[in-house]
């Protein structure tokens, strides 16, 4: 199949002289098919971005910078993605102080120290189910616990109840990640360090993480990305689906995570994608450009830090 | 490997404090903290968000030190927050329900109804649907009426419409694609309320619109269907049609004076068949102990206030309606 270097390899050799002279027609079909799927996903994603783009264009053209620090308004040719973003960056932060230690944790321990008992692989496999229930599911669960239950500690609608159910929302798949990190560890590798005399912890500290952590990172970091994009649980959790709000003037940062309103991109974006004035299409569209951005963004710290840490594992 | 975990560590503490930091460079004017400061809190209908939005805006702007938070996820979400306390004031799109009206009572939430604008729902098609100018009750309970489910081509609702008294039966020979707001949405209820309830009682019918049409809860989407389609047929709110009138085309409604168009005019003297009113509902014990709340009805209230009701496309009140409104609100308290 490899006519496209000039000089046969050893392989094309072989293969030609077992199948004989005749035309691979199966494997071109193949071929062109597995083409034809990277183009329709690829062509379906360009295909947005292109329109969001030259919808959203204006705004940025015109508005700039403006677009982005400015508060929300009903007024379409003022309002902005200010509040959106700080409430998304804050989430994003509870979501890392919360669930990263939490999953990486328990996936060092079931992996590492859990003996293979019935017991554990009934918390593996429920784990891997919790990954799949859908995210409204744990927006119930937010507000059943977060916003009502724990209102003493979270102050009911706040940054830390929406912060909170994110959070629980992607442990277990924070925890999956760590645990498929773990496991690609080989064991000789263990074996090696416990021969020399090294204890469980030394292992795991000087051998089993180094080689794992660049797996973990990617894994988490794509996890925090996954939570960046959630609305429907924030929704219930508390975000503040609205054309304005706005707390006392002069209330301060943590005032503001823990006790003010919040609301988030993604849910700005939803809202504004149902008004019914026209000026709303193209800040939908912007919104949209800056939500992909700052997830490129995220993806392009989880790739920086994958080859940070693998050149030091190296 | 331990001072790379610790570079670690330190970096994401180090990204933590820059995002503190960035977030709160818009915000963070005095870092006093909340102390007295008052919030109000204003929930309910999505159709009059838009209107307490601007005036939460502008009310914000002349006194920064009351935050307002507006948001609208319902009618009837809003009256169960502002039964249980937690809302100032609630939007709505109808007049408050017994049941809500008991649970306030219950909970010793004494509230004043204050009609702040008028908003029509309009029945709509393509413009290039010539063939259908104005409907009566009976004709749009034949079309979209519980019984009427199935009905794939308009002339399929003839014989029903001609049964019941429609005028404008029978209806042309072109397909039938209805798209219109899911049973979730106020203006459905409301819809169902003004067009097919008297009609589905006395046939023993659900008060329902048929099953089988097409529901969109972003009422963007239906009016792109209605464009789309030469031979649709459909409602949203007036405001969604007055933004896209060049795409849409308003269907006249007979109610027993001759077809009337929606317009501004027709939907403030009542003369529009499906007109409803906008009110808001304020806490008045609240109001009593709350200055910043009893000045933001004043400013709601108030010309430059009431300003909002034409921004977001919905129906200035008459005069003496306003009047009304505003006396109501003055011996509340």
């Amino acid at each position: 199949m490899a006519t496209r270097s000039k000089m046969p390899t050893t392989s094309d050799l072989v293969k030609a002289s077992i199948s004989g002279k005749k035309t691979d027609f199966v494997g071109i079909a193949v071929a062109f098919i597995l083409l034809l799927t990277v183009f329709v996903s690829l062509g379906i994603l360009i295909t947005l971005l292109a329109d969001m783009l030259i919808k959203g264009w204006s705004v940025f053209a015109d508005r700039g910078w403006d677009f982005i620090s400015s508060p929300l308004s009903p007024d379409p040719e003022k309002a902005g993605l200010s509040q959106a973003i700080f409430g998304s960056l804050i989430l994003m932060v509870f979501v890392v102080i919360v669930a990263f230690p939490l999953g990486v944790g328990a996936a060092i321990y079931l992996e590492e120290y859990a003996k293979d008992t019935r017991m554990t692989r009934f918390i593996v496999a429920n784990m891997r189910n919790l990954a799949g229930v859908p995210s409204i599911v744990y927006g119930l669960l937010g507000f059943a616990v977060f916003v009502q239950l724990l209102s003493g500690i979270t102050n009911g609608r706040t940054l830390i109840s929406g912060g909170l159910t994110l959070a629980v929302l992607v442990l277990p798949i924070m925890m999956i990640t760590a645990s498929e990190a773990l496991r690609a560890v080989p064991d000789a590798l263990r074996q090696a360090s416990y021969g020399v005399g090294a204890t469980k912890w030394e292992t795991i500290r000087h051998h089993v993480l180094p080689v794992a952590t660049p797996a973990i990172l990617t894994g988490s970091v794509l996890t925090v990305a996954r939570a960046f994009g959630e609305s429907a649980p924030l929704l219930l959790a508390g975000a503040v689906l609205s054309n304005f709000f706005s707390a006392p003037a002069g209330t301060g940062v943590v005032t503001l995570v823990t006790e003010g309103d919040y609301t988030a991109l993604p849910i700005v974006v939803f809202n504004w994608a149902r008004q019914p004035q026209k000026e709303f299409v193209a800040i939908t569209a912007a919104g949209i450009v800056v939500l992909l951005v700052i997830l490129l963004l995220v993806n392009g710290v989880a790739i920086y830090l994958r080859d940070r840490a693998s050149r030091r594992a190296a | 490997m331990s001072t790379s975990k610790r570079l670690h560590f330190a970096l994401a503490l180090a990204l933590a404090l820059v995002v503190a930091a960035c977030g709160g460079g818009d915000d963070d004017a005095g870092s006093s903290g909340g102390g007295g400061s008052t919030t109000l809190t204003i929930s309910g209908s999505s159709t009059v968000e838009p209107i307490s939005a601007r005036v939460g805006e502008a009310f914000n702007a002349a006194n920064p030190d009351v935050g307002v938070t507006v948001e609208g996820p319902g009618t009837g979400d809003g009256f169960k927050r502002f039964c249980a306390g937690e809302t100032e004031v609630s939007d709505a799109s109808r007049p408050i329900k017994d049941s809500e009206a008991a649970s306030c009572a219950e909970a010793g939430i004494n509230y004043v109804e204050l009609k702040v604008a008028f908003d029509g729902l309009t029945v709509m098609t393509s413009p290039e649907n010539t063939a259908v100018a104005c409907l009566d009750f009976a004709d749009m309970y034949a079309l979209i009426g519980p019984e009427s489910e199935g009905f794939n081509n308009w002339n399929d609702a003839s014989a029903l419409g001609a049964e019941l008294g429609g005028t404008h039966s029978p209806y042309p020979d072109a397909p039938l694609v209805i798209t219109a707001p899911g049973e979730e949405s106020g203006t459905y209820d409301t819809f169902v309320e003004f067009v097919i309830e008297d009609v589905a009682e006395e046939r023993g019918q659900d008060a329902a619109a048929r099953a089988d049409y097409q529901a969109s809860a972003n009422d963007n989407v239906i009016v792109e269907n209605i464009a789309g389609n030469p031979t649709s047929l459909g409602w949203v709110g007036y405001a969604f049609y007055v933004e896209n009138a060049d795409t849409l085309r308003a269907i006249d409604i007979e109610g027993g004076e001759g077809c009337v168009t929606p317009s501004d005019a027709s939907i403030a003297d009542g003369s529009y068949p499906l007109a409803r009113a906008l009110y808001i509902y304020v806490n008045t014990d609240m109001a009593a102990e709350n200055q910043a709340l009893a000045d933001f009805i004043d400013y709601y209230l108030s010309d430059e206030g009431l300003a909002s009701v034409a921004a977001a496309g919905y129906v200035d009140l008459p005069a003496a309606e306003i009047e009304a409104t505003r006396t109501a609100w003055e011996s509340s308290r």
